[in-house]
């Protein structure tokens, strides 16, 4: 494989600025609601105290929601084919799942699967963001909105929801950031989606070997 | 130097698929408000079952008006209007009546020296 | 003058998550806080009505115990310990055992009361037949005054209020002086009970008053207000010692282990514990009006009502009114009664600024602060159940 040479364009530029607004705002609103939910005043108090706190909170929130949304509707194409890739698990993707895809250290594979655009670890990862994302927004509105309105039984379930969502939400965003930012075998893949788009066509082909041979030739 | 580019446009499945998360969520929006909306609407009915509960209870009840009860005949007849069934007689209005708001405190005051003008 | 009381019943704890759905139930706005601010109760403002506490999502609102007294009185072999149960506990104590809401187990309460070790079960309900004596021969006799009948000339003025609901009562005192004189006299039925038991009781079981001590079961915070006002000394003693709630009882009950379904049915003590049909249904919004209108037209006509059930009065509507004609024998004519009933005192300003206004025609209204009356009270079980 080492004859390839050249850039693989990833993802592209909506997507990237989409990806920022959804992390910024989740580092917002998951910092955001830690300090009221467990009274960190040293937290809350960068956000100007528990009452402002819980305003940012809500207006991020309110990005949180729009960002994605205003993206799927731009990009339904590339919203769709995202789907269909992750909601596609082949042999390949089972066998991959069986080993880890050598992600872990005392699981030793000679050579993983042949994987997709994501792998079978990133395609469940997506799946269980877009479930939470939906939860968390469906949760989040009426514990806002109509916080006067619904009775305590309704009120005190969203919260629940809310926040078993979010806790399970921090701790799959942390190991997404740590395979895609700090695992050797995988960082490469951190200036893609943060900076411009491209990663390098041998990792590609080594990494997404399926996906690869699908793609055209620009130049 | 060679860049690979994905294949625009979308097959048939794939705009399946991504129409049918779009439709997914908001059938899920329903069901959640519909959840909401149900929970709101049941959310007070304890209230009116226990008030049916005591409505029942009172139509199982022998005596159902106050004047009829034998026992507060009897309290009357022979400690708060002794002879007769007087209400707001001397003694109901110092053990059963009060007072509101800037009167208390001379109420305070004659309830405490009640018990002194009586022995006298 | 307001209460004395500088601390509240009712407080919010540290669990408070911020959730700002308290501030909304609040019939008095005493609850301070946004979301995401931790809330704050102003003793001054709070009525302790506690809807509040069975509202808070979190269960982060609580309020001041007094358990531990009762459990201290009844290890006291020194002491007579009394105790008196409010209508609404008996249709909303079995929640806490696992029974559909508005199950009744009144006989099952008093064998469980006398488990618990109390001396002697008696029962609100009786001093409730003895405040329709008391208020319901006041607002005849204000009617009478307003009427122009001679001898009731020291009447106070109509409408005549209820003053059952200590809620209310701290909420005419704190906001609307003015309408103090229209508010019934007599005391609400566990203030009467309390004078009632430490001297005719005490007389009737030949005990000394001092050595006496009232327990009241209420599904009421606002009723642990209400025993420890400074003016409740008519018998020469604290009236009602300590007040403990419908789910302080279910704790006590649980802790002691006893097996509440399953308790044989038991009656209460004689001399203060018969009660009427028409005391039951004082825990239900427009009861108080009901029993009061059956006795007051029994009186007045000299008549059996065939039909004792006021359909107009019940409902769970906010404000409810209805007219009821007399026939007053000893004046010879029909008299039309107007009647008003309010639950939740949110709603109860607009009916306070007509009677001030003189633009009231009521003769008598109810008031109760609790949506439904006294059965959805503070001190009532929980409910989270949805459908």
């Amino acid at each position: 494989m080492s004859e390839i040479k050249g850039k693989v364009l990833k993802h592209d530029q909506q997507t990237r600025m989409m990806h920022w607004v959804h992390l910024i705002c989740f580092i917002i609103l998951g910092l955001t609601g830690i300090a009221f939910y467990w009274d960190i005043n040293i937290i809350s108090n960068i956000f100007g105290g528990p009452a402002n706190a819980s305003l940012v909170h809500r207006w991020t929130g309110v990005l949180f929601l729009t960002g994605p949304t205003i993206y799927i509707l731009l990009n339904f194409e590339r919203f769709s084919r995202f789907i269909d890739t992750i909601s596609t698990f082949t042999k390949n993707d089972i066998a991959w799942l069986k080993t880890m895809g050598g992600y872990v250290p005392f699981i030793k594979v000679e050579h993983a699967p042949p994987q997709d655009k994501y792998n079978a670890g990133q395609k469940i990862l997506g799946g269980l963001i877009i479930i939470g994302c939906l939860l968390i927004i469906l949760t989040g509105f009426p514990m806002w909105l109509w916080r006067y309105t619904l009775p305590a039984a309704f009120l005190s379930m969203c919260y629940n929801i809310h926040f078993w969502t979010a806790i399970i939400m921090i701790l799959l965003v942390g190991g997404h950031f740590f395979l895609a930012a700090i695992h050797p075998k995988s960082r490469v893949e951190f200036a893609s989606m943060m900076m411009d788009g491209y990663v390098d066509a041998e990792i590609t082909a080594h990494h997404n070997e399926s996906w690869f041979n699908e793609l055209q030739k620009v130049e | 130097m060679s860049i690979f580019k994905e294949k625009e446009g979308f097959t048939r499945r794939q705009f399946l698929k991504g129409s049918a998360i779009l439709a997914v969520t908001v059938v899920v929006t329903g069901v959640f408000a519909k959840f909401g909306v149900d929970i709101y609407k049941a959310s007070d009915d304890y209230i009116a079952e226990r008030v049916q509960g005591l409505y029942t209870l009172d139509e199982s009840m022998a005596i159902r008006r106050s004047h009829n009860n034998p026992e507060i005949a009897q309290i009357y007849q022979e400690f708060l209007s002794p002879g007769g069934v007087n209400p707001v007689s001397e003694k109901a209005h110092h053990l059963l009546h009060t007072r509101y708001g800037k009167d208390i405190p001379a109420l305070i005051e004659e309830l405490e020296h009640h018990d002194e003008d009586h022995a006298a | 003058m307001s209460t004395v009381i500088a601390e509240g019943v009712i407080h919010v704890t540290n669990d408070c998550k911020a959730c700002d759905h308290c501030t909304s139930i609040c019939p008095t706005g005493a609850i301070s806080g946004m979301l995401g601010q931790k809330h704050h109760i102003d003793p001054r403002l709070c009525v302790n009505c506690g809807q509040c506490l069975i509202n808070c999502p979190f269960g982060a609102i609580s309020d001041a115990s007094s358990v531990e007294m009762v459990r201290q009185a009844l290890n006291d072999s020194t002491k007579i310990v009394v105790v008196q149960e409010a209508p609404a506990v008996r249709v909303a104590l079995g929640e806490e055992f696992g029974l559909a809401p508005g199950t009744n187990v009144k006989n099952k309460m008093y064998a469980a009361l006398r488990k618990l070790g109390f001396d002697r079960v008696y029962d609100t309900e009786f001093t409730a037949d003895l405040t329709i004596m008391e208020e319901g021969t006041e607002l005849i006799h204000r009617v009478f005054n307003a009427l122009g009948v001679e001898g009731f000339e020291s009447s106070g003025p109509l409408p005549q209020f209820t003053s059952c609901c200590p809620a209310w009562i701290k909420y005419a005192e704190d906001k609307y002086p003015h309408i103090l004189p229209h508010i019934s006299s007599a005391k609400s039925p566990q203030q009467m009970f309390g004078p009632v038991a430490k001297t005719y009781g005490a007389m009737k079981l030949n005990v000394d008053p001092e050595d006496m001590i009232v327990v009241s079961v209420m599904p009421c915070t606002a009723k642990k207000y209400e025993c420890d006002r400074p003016e409740m000394i008519a018998s020469g003693f604290k009236d009602v010692d300590y007040v403990i709630t419908t789910r302080e009882l279910a704790e006590m009950i649980k802790a002691d282990g006893i097996d509440f379904l399953n308790l044989a049915d038991e009656d209460a003590d004689k001399f203060i514990g018969l009660s009427t049909g028409a005391a039951t249904i004082f825990g239900a919004t427009g009861g108080v009006m009901e029993a009061a209108l059956r006795t007051a037209y029994e009186i007045l006509s000299e008549e059996k009502l065939d039909k004792v059930e006021f359909e107009a009065v019940r409902g769970l509507a906010p404000v409810r009114e209805a007219t009821v004609e007399i026939p007053v024998k000893a004046l010879g004519t029909k008299l039309p009664v107007h009647v008003c009933v309010v639950t939740g005192l949110k709603y109860v300003d607009s009916v306070i600024e007509d009677v001030l206004a003189g633009r009231s025609t009521y003769h008598f209204i109810e008031v109760m602060n609790c949506p439904g009356g006294c059965i959805n009270g503070g001190g009532q079980p929980i409910r989270r159940d949805t459908y």
